[in-house]
């Protein structure tokens, strides 16, 4: 699925796709491929991936041997061979001891090896993430790239780490327990298997079965947290419409059929423990009575009993963890597909290498056609020249293209066809990162980032010292209220700087910008979202801003824009009119009926 | 907690009743294989082990349904009770007054009601279920190991403070670990979120390898804590089997030399006996992930308990919707604070009324007490001093329901549900028309983008309505309030998504169709409100001028000043 993305419509909300559902095992499409691709991470740390390995046969090993041991030593106490019996009991301890050690390292090595792995992944993640097209994320719900990097790498990890080692050593196990019990007394051994045949005949019956209710147990559950999110959050609109009362008769609903699903699910994944352990206990019986005939037959001795009590046991556990096994590492191959599909989107066009010396700040839009998605054309042979230093005003509809001109500016998106020139170069010619450089942006959501306002406000430039940044809070108008923080510049944003008014915010975005020092500034509706008094105090930080800069205004506030060197009118995606202000009043067109409409109000 | 047990006590006592047959089975056999051994096999008696084989299996199938009958009972209490204490839960919030759940906060209380109810839910199924089966395992299997030999027990006895010691302190040192680890996950969790949200920042100042720089700091720094954390837990393992292993070499030791120095101990007892030892020792270990459980779940608990234990606060009165005169709203001296923040004024002497069918405007910056003083009329908040009257009473004396049916408010942040379109508008007032749908709809303005829609009304709103724009999210909800066709439409900054002609024939529509409704404007632009029969300037939560449009002009200088704000100077006449 990851691979197909780029053609859905924008905002495609793909989180259900995200984390696994419980107890619904998710299949992987090439499983091959993906395994593949683990097993570069694994080789990666090659040694610890060896080590591993070697621990895991070394504990198998040894805790196959001790029951033989501790068989041999029954039959001493019985046959009342105490040489033999001193040194058994040695022998015994040193295997224990061995097998502790040797569990120890595996441990110590897979939590290793497990965590170099997810350290790998997330880095190489990350650095795909950063590196994406804005188009993809656009296109894609954050919780979906985020459920990525923490509930699927987080799989992944679990899987390396536990499972790993367990099927290995289960497979070890099972082998060489069949074996040594083949040797021992292959009558008493195929007797056993009986046990194995109804393990697996069981588990299969029961997994069949618990999938089933256990999705839709997970349904419910789903549709549980979804209602009680969207009541609790919306809340307000709930009392205002007086829908309480229904409001409870539907959760309760709800509720009540999860619960249904629920004792469903978990009395059938509950009864699993019981009904292995009446099985596990049945091989039991069967060791004491068929061994007890056995050994009064002189086939066995008592010892050998003793030590089949042990074995059986041993690998009937082995037969349990693979089939659990399976589900969760099909889960983590699910998981690691979706992440090696991320970590497959393509990197960000990145053409071009020149870089303009002196650059001027021209700019010129040349017969541009752009769509988001194809069919549904966004903008349509848009043409504009702004020279150095002006000021440029984009206005119009919602959806009329102006943000998407602000897009193509800074290659956040490619046109369709027609370019783009700055200086008469086109800047897919241009060096890219060296294009942003001199580009400098405030949106109208602001964005801030968890660290000192100090740091967020030299983002753009952290080499700047403190002089700089005090003087960019100055011209930006929020030296005054930092001073106010009581942790002035030091003062901490937490979760995007909710500890702050949204003018201020933007404020501080301003002074980001400032301290940028760009040729050119593109302001897109940088002020949408404060009330109009708040906006005179950032307006008067924009004109300090604008000042020898090309700057590009995008607002749909019209008092914002009135001394703008040229407005340009934009009507689905096409360019209407262009002028100044009072030419556009005069012409009584487009421009003049959305200024009637912003000032005379109801009267138009 | 015992009262919503309550209900289910039948199996709450059932279940650990069928855990001591399941449990009763599982001790008897290592004793019944000993006597196959010692009497069968080295007394030479077949058919005792025949019979005592056909024993075993017949108790073996006793014990598995014991144990699969437990479970049934223990998930019948654990998950009702879960499900009555959810509801109960929902029902409490949603009685909840605006304040009460402020001070909560939706984030927690949606924690509160999914994942802490679960949490008791499975720790009430462990209680019932492993808490038994580990304490009877314990104490049984001592006592089955205790008369195989007393000397099997002494043994025992000097291995359990060894397996306690170790698992009391892998936890004491890991636990501390694990709330580092979670805050370093947060970390990272939040530089990834920043990165994904602010990816138009990040690309625009070009700050990608320094952001990989930062994220690799703090992933490494995870990585690190979480490998100290597996470290100290990869301890735990080896050592209790260590433990174990040296009790079963001791077991034998005691064995072989009671049974050499012709003692009352037979190999089968010794081999019991290791069976038991194991049984005994790996209940700590079980013991150990309970106790987790049972901490969480406490917290939990409390947490649960915080919601249950509040009371609604607010009194609901009993005066009906039915009065003498209807659409009528008027506030006298009111003063209002938020509860929480009784220190900071929000509005101040505020007395402003309102006749039927008259439009009021209520203008003034972001901060002002616009939004709370509209939010005191449907009682979302009640006045801290002064009288809020609706059509002639008190808001307090009426049933709060009946208060509310008379008052359409449209907030400035649209809530839409995961429901079709139609639902959504006709959320307040069921069994509306598809005309009446329409009608509201066109009125809102929403009409024309919604019949764009592949499925028109139709159309599902997806979660939190992201596949609609706020403009859009805007209308519809205008809309739901349209079709309530209320005595008092309050518009709380309601058209502040919508372009400038959409707004206008918004209010256009309205006049026409919403002329007899009593209409309470809140908004920022001058656009917007200057049609209004009378404007409210709010500074600072005192009204300081109220007037018409042109009244204002010429008495208020803070009406001037957003007028100005909102056009160029000296262009006020010119846009008249």
């Amino acid at each position: 699925m990851p691979n197909n993305q780029q053609n859905n419509p924008p905002k495609v909300d793909l989180r259900r796709h995200g984390p696994p559902m419980m107890g619904e095992v998710e299949k992987s499409k090439d499983a091959g491929k993906t395994l593949r691709r683990l097993a570069k991470y694994l080789l990666k740390s090659k040694y610890l991936f060896l080590g591993v390995f070697v621990a895991v046969i070394l504990v198998t090993i040894t805790s196959l041997i001790s029951p033989a041991i501790q068989g041999e030593v029954i039959d001493c106490i019985k046959e009342r061979s105490w040489d033999s019996f001193k040194l058994l009991l040695i022998l015994l301890l040193v295997s224990f001891l061995l097998n502790t050690l040797f569990t120890l390292a595996q441990s110590l090595l897979s939590a290793r090896l497990s965590q170099s792995i997810v350290r790998h992944m997330r880095y190489d993640l990350f650095k795909k993430i950063d590196h994406l097209s804005i188009s993809y994320l656009d296109t894609h719900s954050n919780g979906d790239v985020m459920s990525r990097m923490t509930n699927d790498i987080e799989n992944i990890s679990n899987t390396v780490s536990q499972s790993l080692g367990s099927l290995v050593s289960g497979v070890l196990t099972i082998i060489g327990t069949v074996a040594i019990m083949f040797y021992y007394c292959w009558q008493l051994t195929l007797i056993t298997m009986v046990t194995v045949v109804i393990t697996v005949f069981v588990t299969k019956v029961m997994s069949t079965k618990m999938r089933s209710v256990f999705r839709r147990r997970a349904k419910a559950l789903g549709e549980l947290n979804g209602h009680s999110e969207e009541m609790i959050t919306g809340y307000r609109t709930v009392l205002a419409n007086n829908r309480q009362e229904k409001t409870k008769t539907e959760f309760a609903e709800i509720s009540d059929r999860l619960t249904k699903e629920g004792i469903h699910a978990e009395i059938l994944g509950g009864s699993m423990g019981p009904i292995m352990n009446c099985i596990s206990n049945l091989s039991f019986v069967i060791v004491a009575a068929f061994g007890g005939y056995f050994a009064l037959k002189e086939f066995i001795t008592i010892g050998i009993i003793s030590a089949f009590i042990i074995y059986a046991k041993q690998f009937s556990r082995p037969i349990n963890d693979i089939a659990n096994l399976y589900g969760s590492l099909q889960t983590a191959l699910a998981g690691a597909e979706r992440v090696f599909g991320l970590m497959d989107q393509p990197d960000e066009n990145n053409s071009g290498s020149e870089k303009i010396e002196n650059m001027q700040g021209n700019i010129s839009f040349r017969h541009i056609d752009f769509s988001y998605i194809p069919g549904k054309q966004v903008l349509y042979d848009f043409s504009l020249d702004v020279k150095s230093g002006q000021k440029i005003a984009l206005v119009g509809a919602t959806g009329s293209g102006k943000t998407t001109i602000v897009n193509l500016l800074m290659r956040f998106y490619l046109a369709d066809s027609g370019e783009i020139l700055i200086d008469g170069k086109n800047i897919l010619d241009l060096d890219r990162d060296w294009l942003r450089k001199n580009t400098a942006i405030v949106l109208q959501d602001t964005v801030l980032f968890s660290d000192t306002i100090e740091n967020n406000i030299k983002y753009s430039n952290p080499d700047a010292d403190k002089a700089a940044v005090v003087k960019a809070a100055q011209t930006s108008n929020c030296a005054q209220f930092i001073n106010r923080l009581k942790g002035g510049y030091q003062t901490y944003l937490r979760q995007a700087g909710e500890n702050l008014s949204h003018g201020q915010k933007q404020l501080i975005n301003i002074a980001r910008a400032v301290i940028a020092d760009p040729k050119i500034l593109i302001l897109d509706e940088a002020t949408s979202s404060v009330d109009t008094r708040t906006e005179q105090g950032i307006q008067d930080a924009l004109v300090n801003l604008m000042k020898n800069r090309t700057s590009l205004i995008i607002a749909h506030r019209l008092s914002t824009i009135q001394d703008a060197d040229v407005i340009v009118v934009m009507e689905k995606g096409r360019v209407v009119e262009t002028g100044t202000h009072e030419e556009l009043l005069e012409k009584q067109g487009a421009y003049y009926s959305l200024y009637m409409a912003q000032f005379a109000g109801n009267k138009t | 907690m015992l009262k919503y047990l309550k209900k289910y006590w039948y199996c709450c006592i059932l279940a650990p009743l069928f855990m001591f047959g399941e449990i009763a089975m599982d001790l008897l056999q290592p004793d019944m294989m000993a006597t196959i051994v010692d009497d069968g096999v080295l007394g030479g008696n077949m058919q005792l082990i025949f019979y005592e084989g056909i024993k075993m299996v017949l108790l073996v199938l006793f014990g598995g349904a014991c144990g699969v009958l437990c479970g049934v009972f223990a998930n019948i209490a654990s998950q009702n009770f879960g499900n009555d204490v959810r509801k109960d839960m929902f029902s409490h919030i949603m009685d909840f007054s605006f304040e009460q759940t402020d001070r909560f906060t939706t984030g927690s209380l949606v924690t509160r009601i999914t994942n802490d109810v679960s949490q008791v839910e499975q720790m009430i199924m462990q209680c019932i279920r492993s808490l038994v089966r580990c304490v009877v395992m314990f104490a049984g299997g001592i006592f089955m190991l205790y008369r195989q030999s007393p000397k099997f027990a002494l043994v025992a006895a000097c291995g359990l403070p060894f397996v306690t010691a170790i698992v009391v302190f892998t936890l004491k040192k890991a636990s501390p670990l694990f709330t580092k680890i979670q805050q370093k996950l947060d970390r990272v969790n939040c530089i990834v979120q920043e990165n994904i949200a602010g990816a138009r920042v990040v690309k625009a100042y070009v700050k990608e390898d320094s952001e990989l720089e930062n994220f690799s700091k703090a992933n490494d720094s995870l990585c690190s804590t979480n490998l100290r954390a597996q470290t100290i837990l990869a301890f735990l393992n080896p050592c209790v089997n260590i433990v174990l292993n040296l009790c079963v070499v001791g077991v034998l030791y005691v064995g072989g030399y009671t049974v050499q120095a012709n003692g009352n101990i037979t190999p089968g007892q010794t081999m019991a006996a290791i069976t038991y030892l194991s049984l005994i020792l790996m209940r700590i270990v079980f013991l150990a992930n309970i106790f987790q459980t049972f901490t969480r779940a406490a917290a939990s608990w409390k947490r649960i308990r915080e919601v249950l234990n509040t009371e609604s606060a607010q009194k609901s009165g009993t005066q009906t919707a039915d009065t003498d005169i209807s659409g009528e709203v008027e506030l006298r001296h009111v003063t209002f604070s938020y509860p929480n923040l009784p220190e900071n004024i929000v509005l101040d002497d505020i007395s402003l009324s309102v006749k039927k069918g008259e439009t009021i405007a209520i203008i003034g910056s972001t901060g002002c007490g616009k939004s709370s003083l509209v939010n005191l009329i449907p009682r979302f908040y009640d006045a801290t001093e002064g009288e809020v009257i609706v059509d002639g009473h008190n808001v307090l004396e009426y049933d709060i329901q009946a208060l509310r049916s008379k008052i359409g408010i449209v907030q400035q942040k649209a809530e839409l549900f995961s429901r079709s379109i139609k639902e959504n508008i006709c959320w307040g007032s069921e069994g509306a028309t598809q005309d009446e749908i329409s009608k509201a709809a066109s009125t809102a303005q929403a009409e024309e983008f919604i019949l764009r829609m592949a499925d028109g009304y139709e159309t599902a709103v997806t979660e939190g309505g992201h596949s609609l724009s706020g403009g859009q999210k805007q209308r519809i909800s205008i809309a739901r309030e349209m079709i309530k066709k209320p005595e008092i439409l309050i518009l709380d900054d309601s058209g502040s998504a919508l372009d400038l002609k959409t707004e206008s024939a918004f209010y256009e529509a309205l006049n026409k169709e919403f002329s007899d409704t009593t209409r309470i404007i809140v908004a920022q632009r001058i656009a917007s409100v200057r049609q209004a029969d009378r404007i409210y300037v709010l500074e600072h939560g005192k009204i300081c001028a109220s007037g018409t449009h042109s009244e204002l002009l010429e008495t208020s200088d803070v009406y001037r000043e957003i007028c100005r704000s909102q056009l160029k100077k000296g262009e006020i006449v010119d846009a008249e």
